[in-house]
């Protein structure tokens, strides 16, 4: 059963483990895939990663140097079938996170560079149709990625997603989700699943029997 | 001088050569000269000139006869010049006319008026003398000139008589762009002299259908509809129009009625779609008329080789998963994999979430066309962790015993494990658990998630679905170190005839080791059952040490191999070097035998027969140092022939069959077409401004007065051997001895 785990860094990173705990809750409510709703902090030299392929990264600040041995597990684990949501919590364009963000997938695959998703790609599509990707914020709205064959394995949001899916312990919302408010915390949700059905079925909803189907409904265009 | 020397003849001019051996002539002299000078003493040379000279002369002509003269006359003279006949003998040449006698026999009469004429015949080639019998094939009439002018160049003859029905299998008219035939002069000689054309044979006199020709290429791709085109002819029978008749390996596959046209011509297709690889005989018949001349040409068969493209590929999953991501992966990176993935993403379960359909991407599960409609066009059908009952409903039964009947039929499936499968997908007790390679209906607890790693049996150490190594023990070490599962489905144990591969290095059921992975032979097809849904650990877990993920990707190609049962990926083959042959010819059959691990397997014994129209021949031979046993089948019978092979190892372990089928043509070539061809043999005389001599007709050939040939004479005279040498020397030599005794002398 899949689960979350959360890659801890010395600094800059953010644990929310209430939020992806909610994210695999709505999962089983939602779909058929098996959910263990737990996730665990690894750092992203811990050879345990590769018991967890669905990672995330999480940050509001800028990210220390990786450790040579760290990059080369991240790039084995990314490109033998795991997969690395990483959101940038702040909302900023312009954020420290965002710099070492880019700077860390560059050094990771300086050949695979990190570009915007087309609006039809498989993630907007895996679960729920997705026109609008957004966050507890809205400011960027569209989602970046590095390919790897016919895969993205790694795939950004700058407007923090797990901020719209983190909880209290008492179960109510940590943050306000805006401009939306809760009809965007919804949007969020669904994107957030689509992310966890897009790390198992990859392009499945590119298939043509999907795509032609989906055009004749008129759910796709 | 010379007439006297060698007692008489005719030698006008000439001259003379010396042909002894040079060591036998000085050997002579050398003993002359010894004799002389012993005949010199002991007395003085005074009164015996005579006798010395006697006995000069003696040994003189004794060194000419070591020299052995010969007298070399030459000359020539002028004949008139030859005739020549040129007898068509090929089959079609032995076909009766309908006033019962063969075209040969008719041709024989055309001899018997040219007695003098040297002879020859041809069919592909010209060759010397009459013809006994009409069996040459391939009837090249351009190439019969050819040779004859190579055959005469320099020398004019006084007349070429051809003889023949006019069928020519060498290219004498070419067809047009306007669809007319024209002869094509670059095909003919310049002949050595004035041909005349005498054909044999009234035209369209002789009632026939046949089957002229089949088109379909040698290669055809499973489930990729082709075209058999078929030509059907007929001849002075009133038809407008025949029924032709498909079959495949005996089968019949189809009929069309075929319209003949004015000319007497008829076409007709038919669509195939294969269903199944492997090599197939087509063959294509006609009814054959009660006064059909030539029965034999009423039906011709194709043997066609049926090759995949790619394996279609139908995967059915229950739960989006690693196990299937994993999966997907694999086989979407396979350019030789065509994918059909179904994965269930929302269950009845999942139904209270307050999701508008129109928000989700989902589509509608299309089982019925899967599993009823389109079952037959994938070669492989992964059931991963798939429960039939909420989606198949009131159909389970009859889609599952679909199911079942396709793997009996030649397909291949693969029953993965996981919390909706075996027991936990209520698969008991339904049509498809009676062709799985487990036994399922376990009471109770039907998973164990305790972790484990599988070992490799015995079975599983032989079998190629488990060789991720050549080597049998580097195969075990790489098994003993891939990554721990993380548990198991339960069942009962291997169902009968299954061989288990894998098992459980603790857990037991009915006496044995749990079946982790299990695989069985049903009918044609192949299934495989494997209890886990943490195969993927093999690729990513085992990435995480460095290892890469080839132990998984090997796993999995190895598998899929082995399941869909393509023919050239067996441990036993059976290659024939030709589809189609004619009868006469040797097929020559190269079986390949290989071990569990593909190496070649040489000292095994291959053992099988040949089946033909008329029966069975057995064989049995040994393979060389390469796995390689070649079969050699003279090729007598016509019609479709199968060889089925199995071979043994040397231990006596049983390692497969195989087979193949050819076709030794139902048709012969020379009686595609037996009606004599007039126009044919009408422009070849006008283009040669020769004669032609229509059917039934006769009158002098063309001759021509001028053409002579010089006979060029050598006439050798050997001098040595003349009597009156002989004569001489005796009487020379008697002389000298008689002078000697009257001088007392001994």
């Amino acid at each position: 059963m899949i689960d979350v785990a959360e890659l801890q860094l010395a600094s800059g990173t953010v644990s929310r483990p209430d939020a992806w705990v909610r994210l695999l809750l709505e999962t089983v409510q939602t779909t058929s895939v098996e959910c263990n709703p737990r996730a665990v902090q690894l750092a992203p030299d811990d050879p345990e990663l590769f018991s967890h392929p669905f990672a995330v990264l999480v940050g509001d600040g800028e990210l220390p140097p990786v450790s040579d041995r760290a990059r080369e597990q991240l790039v084995r684990y990314l490109s033998y079938g795991g997969f690395l949501f990483v959101d940038d919590a702040t909302g900023d364009p312009e954020s420290g996170f965002d710099r070492s963000v880019r700077a860390l997938l560059g050094q990771l695959f300086p050949t695979r560079p990190l570009g915007v998703l087309s609006s039809d790609h498989s993630v907007y599509r895996s679960f729920f149709l997705i026109e609008r990707p957004v966050g507890r914020v809205a400011v960027h709205q569209v989602l970046a990625g590095v390919q790897l064959g016919s895969m993205h394995p790694v795939i950004y949001s700058q407007d923090d997603l797990s901020g719209a899916l983190d909880r209290r312990a008492d179960g109510m919302d940590r943050s306000a989700c805006v401009p939306g408010g809760e009809s965007q915390r919804r949007e969020a949700v669904k994107l957030g699943i689509n992310l966890l059905l897009y790390a198992l079925t990859s392009n499945y909803k590119h298939d043509q029997a999907h795509v032609r189907r989906l055009m004749e409904e008129g759910r796709i265009e | 001088m010379m007439a006297w020397l060698t007692s008489g003849g005719n030698f006008a001019g000439g001259h003379l050569v010396w042909s002894g051996e040079a060591w036998v002539l000085a050997t002579v002299a050398t003993l002359v000269v010894i004799a002389l000078g012993l005949a010199t003493r002991p007395t003085p040379l005074a009164g015996r000139l005579g006798e010395l000279a006697a006995l000069a002369l003696a040994g003189l002509g004794l060194v000419l006869l070591a020299a052995r003269p010969t007298w070399l006359a030459e000359g020539e003279r002028t004949e008139p010049g030859r005739v020549v006949v040129l007898v068509d003998a090929s089959r079609s040449m032995g076909v009766t006319e309908p006033a019962g006698q063969t075209r040969l026999a008719l041709a024989r009469e055309v001899l018997a008026r040219l007695p003098d004429a040297e002879r020859f015949h041809f069919g592909g080639d010209l060759r010397p003398g009459e013809a006994l019998t009409a069996d040459l094939g391939a009837t090249d009439i351009a190439g019969a000139l050819q040779a004859l002018s190579r055959r005469y160049a320099g020398e004019a003859l006084a007349g070429i008589v051809l003889v023949t029905d006019g069928i020519d299998r060498g290219g004498l008219l070419r067809i047009e762009a306007d669809g007319r035939r024209r002869l094509d002069p670059s095909a003919l000689p310049e002949l050595p002299g004035p041909l005349t054309v005498v054909q044999i044979g009234e035209d369209r006199a002789v009632p026939d259908v046949a089957v002229v020709d089949v088109r379909a290429g040698a290669f055809a791709f499973l489930r990729a509809p082709f075209t058999i085109e078929v030509d059907v002819v007929r001849t002075a029978v009133d038809l407008a129009a025949t029924t032709v008749t498909l079959t495949r390996n005996g089968q019949a596959a189809g009929t069309r009625s075929a319209a003949f046209d004015q000319l007497g011509r008829g076409r007709v297709s038919f669509p195939v779609t294969p269903d199944a690889p492997g090599r197939f005989i087509y063959e294509v018949s006609v009814p054959a008329p009660p006064d059909d001349a030539v029965p034999g040409n009423n039906s011709m068969s194709r043997a066609i080789r049926v090759v995949r493209d790619r394996v279609r590929v139908l995967q059915v999953c229950g739960s989006p998963s690693m196990d299937q991501k994993f999966l997907r992966l694999f086989l979407k990176e396979d350019p030789g994999v065509d994918l059909v993935s179904f994965f269930i993403l929302r269950t009845m379960a999942d139904m209270g979430s307050d999701y508008a359909p129109q928000e989700l991407s989902l589509i509608e599960f299309p089982y019925r066309r899967l599993f009823a409609d389109d079952l037959a066009t994938f070669d492989l059908v992964i059931l991963q962790n798939f429960d039939h009952e909420p989606y198949f409903e009131r159909d389970s039964d009859r889609l599952l015993e679909n199911l079942a009947e396709y793997v009996k039929n030649g397909g291949a499936l693969a029953f993965l494990g996981g919390d909706r499968s075996f027991d936990l997908g209520e698969y008991a007790g339904t049509p498809l658990a009676e062709v799985l390679p487990i036994e399922l209906g376990i009471p109770g607890e039907s998973v164990d998630p305790a972790p484990f790693a599988p070992t490799l049996t015995a079975a599983g150490a032989r079998h190629p679905l488990t060789r991720l190594a050549a080597d049998g023990a580097e195969n075990q070490a790489l098994w003993g170190r891939l990554p721990v599962l993380d548990g198991t489905n339960l069942s009962l144990g291997p169902a009968d005839d299954a061989a288990v591969l894998l098992a459980h290095p603790s857990l037991t059921t009915g006496g044995g080791p749990l079946p982790i992975l299990a695989v069985r032979q049903v009918g044609l097809g192949r299934t495989m059952a494997l209890s886990v849904d943490s195969s993927w650990r093999w690729s990513f877990a085992e990435a995480s040490t460095g290892g890469g993920n080839q132990a998984y990707l090997r796993f999995w190609k190895s598998a899929m191999r082995w399941l869909v049962g393509d023919p050239d990926d067996q441990a036993v083959t059976i290659e024939v070097a030709r589809e189609n042959v004619e009868p006469g010819e040797v097929q020559k059959a190269v079986v390949r035998v290989r071990d569990a691990g593909f190496a070649p397997l040489p000292g095994a014994t291959v053992i099988g027969e040949v089946l033909g129209p008329r029966g069975r021949t057995p064989l049995s031979l040994p393979t060389d140092g390469q796995g390689l046993a070649t079969i050699e089948v003279p090729t007598a019978e016509r019609g479709a022939h199968r060889i089925k092979v199995r071979a043994v190892s040397a231990g006596g372990l049983q390692l497969g069959g195989a087979e193949t089928v050819y076709a030794v043509v139902t048709r012969d070539p020379e009686l595609d077409r037996i009606a004599p061809d007039s126009e044919a043999l009408q422009a070849l005389a006008t283009a040669t401004a020769g004669l032609y001599i229509a059917p039934g007709t006769w009158q002098a050939p063309l001759y021509d007065d001028a053409a002579a040939r010089v006979v060029r004479e050598r006439r050798e005279s050997p001098l040595w051997s003349a009597p009156l040498l002989g004569v001489f020397v005796a009487a020379m030599a008697s002389l000298g001895w008689w002078w000697r005794r009257r001088g007392g002398r001994r």
